[in-house]
């Protein structure tokens, strides 16, 4: 919280600070020494092909998945430890849930938790997690369900929504933790086609509330037009870094290769 | 019917009525204290405490490696060796509950484990730690799984049971032995225990799937 206000004061400073991250499976580096800044705000898309690593990205950035190497910094917070006498001291497992709350992410999946309703699934963070009251977690997951136009589902099962419902739980459950970034991985690959739009209105609509994100997406027209930066990744390395505009019209060879694939694509 | 004595398991009802009677109790004690061990061990598998996993894993090679007549025998006579003096009742409820516990283990490991790994990454996300997303999102989730085999083991538990009649406590198979050497009828109150064992084991399936009903 505190470091968030400095950002805010200090002006430039970044909220997020990778360097040289890479994650290798099997001697393949998969996330090939990315580097990224970003400042509070910003809407970063990142885009490219299928097994370019941009999931892996996502998930060595809340350490869901363990960095071979590089640092990231969130607030100027190393997520990995602390460094004591010049040497980084890995965070004992509590120490980096607590640093995990200030990063929401959005499953491809949704990955509601199936044994509660849609206000239990946002309740429980701020209730297990930050030790709200029971009571008082819930009317702020209601609130956030409300957000995400779900009043009247609340006390349905994640079996009981549509895909797009629950997508839209699941934005809220990470927002109800009042993360400092979110992260959202291919939010909308798994839903029906019908079902995009809502899912894409929720997230346009807190990008223009200020959250800053990063979005792995297929989704090119919301990128351009959402997106502050557009990334472009390929075999772990990212190839581009361009605001929406600049990335759309740019020449470089693979992202054009990309884009014409993307394009036939969809025209199909 | 030529030569069976059918009026002899009439003669055994009482005997074996109070038999059975034990065997519930012990059943019930064993399960209980099992459960709750079976429970800790299977989540110390799955969780973070890698320093209690190596022992959690030698104590189920051991429980699946050994016989149970065997595991009975040992703890009926190793406790009084440590100062522990038990009644047979007891020590057969503590042999049949570190049985069936390393089978629960296993259950409870199986089940936890079969859970969706996105569950655990979505409780992470929201900065659970491992021993929070194990509580609070992956045991709920696995009960009922978990219920059906877990039946299986109380079946198998209270079928067990019928060991303890080697340390000489009056359950249902002792009981019945008892009639037999009195009036030498093997075959008719063999056959009785047999029905016994079979009434008190519908008797349990039923609770379990009205358990089974109320998790759904």
């Amino acid at each position: 919280m505190t470091a968030a206000r400095l950002n805010a004061d200090g002006g430039g400073a970044p909220l997020l600070s990778i360097r040289r991250l890479s994650k290798i499976f099997d001697e393949v580096p998969v996330v090939d020494r990315v580097d990224l800044e970003m400042t509070q705000g910003e809407i970063v898309m990142v885009i490219g092909p299928s097994g370019a690593g941009k999931s892996t990205l996502l998930r060595c950035i809340n350490r869901i998945e363990v960095p071979s190497e590089g640092e990231v910094l969130l607030e100027g917070i190393n997520m990995a430890g602390e460094m004591r006498n010049g040497k980084l001291v890995a965070d004992p497992p509590k120490a980096a849930a607590r640093k995990r709350r200030r990063i929401g992410m959005v499953f491809q999946r949704f990955n509601l938790f199936a044994h509660l309703t849609a206000l239990d699934n946002v309740a429980i963070g701020p209730h297990r997690v930050l030790g709200t009251k029971l009571t008082d977690a819930r009317a702020l997951a209601a609130e956030q369900l409300a957000r995400v136009r779900l009043s009247d589902h609340v006390m349905k099962r994640p079996a009981q929504l549509s895909g797009g419902q629950q997508q839209r739980v699941a934005i809220a459950r990470a927002m109800a933790m009042r993360p400092a970034l979110m992260l959202f991985d291919e939010p909308t690959s798994a839903l029906d086609p019908e079902l995009v739009g809502e899912v894409l209105e929720v997230i346009r609509s807190l990008a223009e509330g200020g959250m800053t994100m990063i979005v792995v997406t297929h989704e090119m027209q919301f990128a351009r037009e959402v997106g502050t930066r557009v990334l472009f990744m390929d075999s772990g390395r990212v190839l581009l870094d361009a605001p929406p505009d600049g990335f759309f019209a740019s020449q470089h060879a693979r992202a054009r290769e990309f884009l014409r694939r993307v394009h036939a694509f969809s025209a199909a | 019917m030529g030569g069976f004595d059918w009026g002899a398991i009439w003669y055994a009802a009482p005997y074996m009525a109070k038999g059975a009677l034990v065997t519930l109790q012990i059943s019930a004690c064993a399960m209980a204290l099992a459960t709750a061990i079976g429970l800790v061990l299977g989540l110390i598998s799955v969780s973070d405490l890698n320093l209690l996993k190596p022992p959690v894993r030698v104590y189920v090679y051991f429980i699946r490696g050994t016989p149970a007549l065997v595991q009975i025998f040992l703890v009926y006579f190793a406790l009084p060796r440590i100062g522990l003096e038990l009644s047979a009742f007891w020590s057969g409820v503590v042999a049949l509950a570190f049985n069936s516990a390393g089978f629960i283990a296993e259950i409870v490991r199986a089940g936890l484990q079969s859970i969706d790994s996105g569950q655990s990454e979505a409780a992470f996300s929201i900065g659970m730690t491992v021993r929070q997303s194990i509580l609070f999102i992956l045991l709920p989730q696995s009960l009922r799984r978990i219920t059906p085999p877990l039946t299986n083991e109380v079946i198998t538990l209270v079928k067990t049971s019928s060991l303890l009649s080697v340390i000489s406590i009056f359950e249902l198979t002792r009981s019945a032995q008892v009639i037999i050497a009195e009036r030498f009828v093997p075959f008719e109150l063999y056959f009785a225990l047999a029905v016994y064992y079979l009434v008190v084991i519908t008797l349990l399936s039923w609770c379990s799937e009205y358990i089974e009903a109320r998790l759904a």
